[in-house]
């Protein structure tokens, strides 16, 4: 599905991603975590195209769909901000209206997505990723302002759409709770560099390095 | 009766020359602008420093250049152009597309790389993310507009140099002023000095109009 041979970022002499070999199944939900500046956002930028690699390769089949940390809500209602992000379709109403009802939007459908709150806005931008139907999906922390109700909301919106496409997804978080709600496998980073990888539970029980086992001490998991 | 004919045939010239400079100066640089303010590419230090500078650019220079370019032994003299509206207009142009860059990009470089990573997530095409990039900015775009035709109606220097100041030709508000003014006809002068700000003023009350019922829809 994606596939990643010794990808590299650069920017002057410090090497902000180095990323040996990853690999992805179909239908495979693998969660990045980190610290700031580990390189989790650089990665997902690299794979959609929002900026070069240095080095390396990689690949992936199908289409591909990212939400970035800070994705825009644009000039127009909510019900037009997921419409226009829309391909064209016979079903695209109906398929926002359900949208509009799962990320519980509905009673804002009709106002300006400028006026909505940072959750809701996160809310709105997930929806305008998920009334497309994709292969690969990038999600750049996709509930880092939503409250715990939001969370619950965009998380439940990613598992129903993954069931329901068989996409694989590749995501960042800082909520360890997230990571072991929705990962089929966990990559942890550290100075671009992965150090660790492996089932939530398999991760959780015996890291390999001393610095996950610190990493995963820090983990409050609520 | 002769003096109202006329005052109308230099308003009419001033609209046309400020309208058409404005506009293509619009069309060249609000997507230089915008492709300068939304993401790094090579040469955009050099597009940068030369919109600076051509800011700058005093409008006798401006209109000296032009009129070498246009006058009958110049490269350009063959076109018959110089002392018409249509020369006056290329020289505005020259004098106001820098500006539109340079305030275009200020203005969308604080949000168009966010939009523009938006976009490229949501698979848009290069003309989709073009358009959002130009909807999502419409009201600091308008203000470009603004300024740049409040530059194109107040600028005397460059258009008295090409256009000759010609009456019932090329004679437009603020070379009649100047003109004016020098015959020491000051009440005259004055008069068509608040004929022109009313114009801007009218401009200016149409644009916030417009802004209003874009921030109403």
């Amino acid at each position: 599905m994606l596939e990643i041979n010794d990808l590299k970022k650069i920017y002057g002499d410090r090497t902000v991603l180095d990323i040996d070999k990853l690999k992805m199944n179909k239908g495979e939900t693998v969660v990045i975590v980190g610290p700031n500046g580990s390189g989790k956002s650089t990665l997902l930028k690299i794979l959609s195209g929002v900026i070069a690699k240095s080095e390396g390769s990689f690949g992936f089949d199908g289409e591909l769909y990212y939400l970035p940390q800070q994705s825009i809500p644009f000039r127009k209602s909510v019900r037009k901000n997921i419409l226009f992000s829309a391909k064209d379709s016979t079903d695209k109403e109906q398929r926002c209206n359900e949208l509009l009802k799962e990320l519980q939007l509905m009673h804002l459908a009709d106002k300006n997505a400028k006026g909505l709150s940072g959750g809701e806005c996160q809310r709105l931008a997930l929806g305008r990723i998920l009334i497309n139907k994709c292969d690969l999906l990038l999600l750049d922390e996709p509930s880092s302002a939503a409250d715990i109700e939001g969370t619950e909301i965009i998380e439940n919106a990613i598992k129903r759409y993954r069931e329901e496409t068989g996409c694989a997804i590749l995501m960042t978080t800082h909520s360890p709770r997230q990571a072991l709600n929705l990962a089929d496998r966990i990559i942890m980073l550290r100075e671009g560099r992965i150090v660790e990888e492996g089932r939530p539970e398999q991760l959780l029980s015996a890291p390999q390095t001393e610095w996950g086992r610190k990493f995963i001490g820090m983990w409050k998991i609520d | 009766m002769n003096m109202d004919r006329e005052l109308f045939q230099i308003l009419g010239v001033t609209l046309r020359m400020s309208l058409f400079s404005t506009c293509i100066s619009c069309l060249i640089g609000m997507p230089l602008g915008v492709l300068t303010g939304k993401g790094d590419f090579k040469g955009k230090g050099t597009i940068k420093k030369l919109t600076g500078t051509l800011m700058g650019l005093p409008p006798v220079v401006a209109g000296l250049i032009v009129y070498m370019l246009f006058s009958k032994n110049g490269p350009l003299g063959a076109l018959g152009l110089l002392f018409t509206v249509e020369v006056m207009v290329v020289a505005q142009c020259i004098l106001i597309t820098p500006v539109v860059i340079g305030i275009t990009e200020s203005m969308t470089s604080i949000n168009a790389k966010s939009i523009s990573e938006t976009a490229k997530g949501l698979n848009f095409s290069k003309r989709k993310t073009a358009l959002l990039l130009l909807s999502e900015n419409k009201q600091a775009l308008l203000s470009v507009v603004l300024t740049a035709f409040g530059r194109s109606i107040a600028e005397v220097g460059a258009v008295s140099l090409v256009g000759g100041n010609i009456q019932w030709k090329t004679r437009v508000m603020t070379t009649a002023i100047m003109l004016e003014t020098n015959k020491g006809n000051f009440s005259f002068a004055l008069a068509l000095g608040i004929v022109l700000l009313l114009i801007s003023l009218i401009v200016n009350v149409l644009a916030s109009v417009l802004v209003k019922e874009d921030k109403n829809a």
